[in-house]
């Protein structure tokens, strides 16, 4: 088995090879080059074994549910009497009067309320292969775009400790914090890059410390930041204001 | 372009095309035609309907696996019910025979006697093994590969469903795999320490 690194393009022509989705031409010849090259025909014999392990991996968790999906259509429902289907109506009559309660007991405030019709989590920045000189950045960026906040938080914080500077870091662990509904903890990196004018973020950081401060009840503070004329958030923040007053 | 995937034999019967292929209707079609035998032998043998599940889950798993690799012989056992009802009855044996299971009483069955258990322990011990590789990915990385390799959506399809760039899942498919292949090779390397 080779023990050196497999770049991705030699990654990808492999999975081309075990997925079939070589043409006629490309297996051809890359079965000439499996003939004289062991240590291809080794990392390609990993890559099916490693591929077949995630297909596996499939495999299991589509019988679980196509077994749920048949125990819940089957015998189960049929052996449980003709009667059921008259509970049915008092289960849904119990279930709406519990729920119109709970949502009289939860209902959100209009900040929040607010909050939560105009946030949209910052989309991120791209992660490319190439950014291998800062890896870990990416990889919490990966983590960000796919939702786990907290795994990025976690990830730039440690980056910040080394660079404490970082506009970059503290505009998206706020980010992060706050579409993790934890404006508390967002407010003080946002407040940073928003003090700061030269930052590429500034303008962002801005607009999401203003909805950071709605969510908090924090009306004045909100109200204070010069977001009125901004191109891309003034409408919004105005609209905003409007209503809370 | 023909692509080499194009050029299975179409005169292969469709299950196991479908299984080759990881096709969900071809799973929930071979629960609805060959569970229920399988069920009633467990029943009749001590075992429950969550017994008979789990068993039925493991036999389609073996067939699943010898398709994939090759090893099923579609001239000598061109219906899956055979071989589903064997593997399953012996894996209930098996489980019979164990001790939690030892005051069991076997009902006899023709379908037992009459054809011997040709899976090979290999298959179950392999089976094993690949989940416990899979097992050690993180949540992410079975997210993005089980929709690449399994259900073999594009990587656009995969990066709109989550919210993406699509550069972004090549990515984390990429770093995924790697991480699996360096799993491997730590594997190979603790077994190639003990042979020697």
């Amino acid at each position: 088995m080779n023990q050196g690194t497999l770049d991705r393009t030699r990654f990808e022509r492999i999975e081309a090879y075990v997925l079939g989705s070589m043409s006629v031409d490309e297996h051809a010849l890359f079965e000439q080059e499996l003939a004289s090259d062991p240590a291809l025909k080794a990392e390609m014999e990993l890559q099916r074994e490693n591929t077949l392990t995630i297909e596996l991996g499939g495999m299991d968790r589509l019988l679980k549910s196509v077994s749920t999906e048949q125990r819940a259509n089957g015998a189960d429902l049929r052996t449980q009497g003709a009667g059921w289907k008259s509970y049915l109506k008092y289960a849904a009559i119990v279930a709406i009067v519990l729920s119109g309660a709970f949502w009289v007991m939860t209902r959100p405030t209009t900040n929040e309320r607010l909050f939560a019709q105009h946030f949209e989590a910052d989309p991120g920045l791209p992660v490319a292969m190439g950014s291998t000189t800062n890896l870990a950045f990416s990889d919490a960026m990966v983590a960000y775009k796919l939702g786990d906040y907290q795994e990025a938080r976690d990830k730039w914080s440690i980056l910040l400790k080394a660079d404490p500077a970082n506009d970059t870091l503290r505009y998206y662990i706020g980010s992060a914090a706050l579409a993790m509904d934890d404006a508390d903890a967002a407010i003080p990196f946002l407040e940073r890059v928003a003090a700061d004018p030269g930052s590429a973020f500034h303008d962002k950081a801005m607009w999401y410390l203003f909805l950071a401060y709605v969510q908090q009840g924090e009306l004045a503070k909100a109200k204070a930041l010069p977001l009125d004329n901004d191109t891309a958030y003034g409408e919004r923040a105005r609209a905003i204001k409007a209503e809370l007053e | 372009m023909e692509r080499i995937k194009d050029t299975y034999l179409v005169s292969e019967p469709s299950w196991l095309v479908g299984l080759r292929r990881n096709d969900p209707a071809t799973i929930r079609s071979l629960y609805t035609h060959h569970f229920p035998t399988v069920r009633q032998y467990v029943l009749q043998n001590s075992g429950t309907t969550n017994d008979a599940q789990d068993i039925f889950q493991e036999a389609i798993t073996v067939l699943w696996m010898n398709v994939k690799e090759g090893r099923f012989n579609t001239g000598a056992d061109s219906d899956p019910g055979g071989f589903l009802f064997r593997v399953a009855k012996n894996k209930w044996l098996d489980t019979v025979r164990s001790a939690a299971h030892k005051h069991m009483k076997v009902v006899h069955d023709d379908r037992i006697s009459a054809v011997g258990y040709d899976v090979d322990d290999d298959t179950e011990d392999r089976i094993v093994r690949l989940r416990g590789v899979y097992d050690k990915l993180d949540d992410k990385c079975k997210q993005v590969l089980d929709q690449y390799y399994f259900e073999r959506k594009d990587l656009a399809t995969i990066a709109e469903s989550m919210g993406v760039e699509e550069e972004s899942i090549r990515t984390i498919k990429y770093r995924c795999m790697m991480k699996l292949r360096a799993f491997r090779k730590t594997i190979a390397g603790e077994e190639n320490n003990e042979a020697v």
